[in-house]
């Protein structure tokens, strides 16, 4: 535990803690972010099990960059919103429930963008549709996205 | 008025209905995020594709998705709503929250300009095509905006009364 007690003690850590703009600067960067990431996977998700229909999947999976510019911007942010309760952070369960999600959430990313690369241009034409594999993977996104809000929701609870 | 208002609220059934149910605030909160991202996720594609890009979609296909931008904004009603009822004192005289409002109302008026004036011209357009300035307009405004009432509600704690 010494290493999260030094990581407190940290220029950032103090700068986050204690400044006037730190925190909620960080936390509105972090909102800016999650929205781009959990809306683009929701709308693709979506798609993908035909809740949404006749919107192509290709063109979605041009908007990844936006997905994963926010992916960066909340990594960065939720490092640096760590830094200043690392001691408390690394206990919390919500906290440890939120970055597994986002972790499981960023490796199922890859099976998905792989099919729609795949296959995205006979979906698109209607000549076929996603499986129940990758439908399988889509509702797993959807669930790991929104177990990822519902434990950092409930960081400030428990 | 705002007192009235507030004094009017606090003490009522739902009032303390939100106020002593523990489980109640925390769920809400949950819920509202996961309406955000259904009302951005959905208008980031359909106000992108009227700002002009993403061009391989057909421009009244993206509208499909409209719906779920709806249910997003509907969930996020019924728990504002309900958070306004749970702690009227707090958020009534928050400037942040009053400024959120006022934004929700501007985004109300971009989205009826849009549904009035452009809809209707909307089949003459190439669907794949580049849109029109005023077109444009309305979309990049209609992002701002929503960007602006996300920011505005996650610093409701922090703005405070002034």
């Amino acid at each position: 535990m010494f290493v999260f007690e030094w990581i407190e003690e940290t220029r950032l850590a103090l700068w986050v803690g204690e400044s006037l703009w730190g925190y909620p600067l960080l936390l509105s960067l972090h909102i800016v972010g999650l929205a781009a990431v959990v809306g683009i996977f929701t709308m693709l998700n979506f798609r993908l099990l035909g809740v949404v229909k006749e919107v192509p999947c290709q063109p979605l999976v041009t908007l990844f960059g936006l997905a994963w510019a926010g992916l960066i911007i909340n990594t960065i942010s939720g490092v640096a919103l760590f830094t200043s309760q690392a001691t408390t952070f690394v206990t919390n369960i919500p906290f440890l429930i939120k970055i597994a999600s986002i972790a499981v959430g960023v490796l199922i990313a890859r099976p998905i963008l792989k099919s729609v690369r795949a296959d995205g241009a006979s979906w698109d034409t209607g000549d076929s549709a996603p499986d129940s594999s990758v439908r399988m993977w889509a509702v797993a996104s959807l669930l790991c996205w929104t177990f990822a809000m519902f434990g950092g929701r409930l960081i400030a609870y428990l | 008025m705002i007192q009235t208002l507030v004094q009017a609220i606090e003490g009522t059934a739902i009032n303390n209905w939100v106020l002593s149910t523990s489980w109640l605030w925390p769920l809400m909160e949950i819920l509202h995020f996961v309406g955000l991202t259904l009302l951005l996720g959905a208008l980031l594609i359909v106000d992108l594709r009227l700002a002009g890009f993403l061009r391989q979609m057909n421009i009244s296909t993206t509208h499909r998705l409209l719906p779920w931008a709806i249910v997003g904004f509907s969930i996020n009603l019924v728990t504002g709503v309900l958070f306004f009822l749970g702690d009227p004192g707090r958020y009534a005289v928050n400037i942040g929250f009053q400024m959120k409002m006022v934004l929700i109302l501007v985004a109300g008026l971009n989205a009826m300009w849009f549904f009035i004036k452009l809809k209707p011209m909307m089949s003459s357009w190439d669907p794949y095509g580049d849109t029109p300035a005023v077109a444009k307009v309305i979309a990049y405004l209609s992002l701002g905006i929503w960007f602006g009432v996300l920011l505005l509600g996650r610093l409701i704690p922090y703005i405070g009364t002034g």
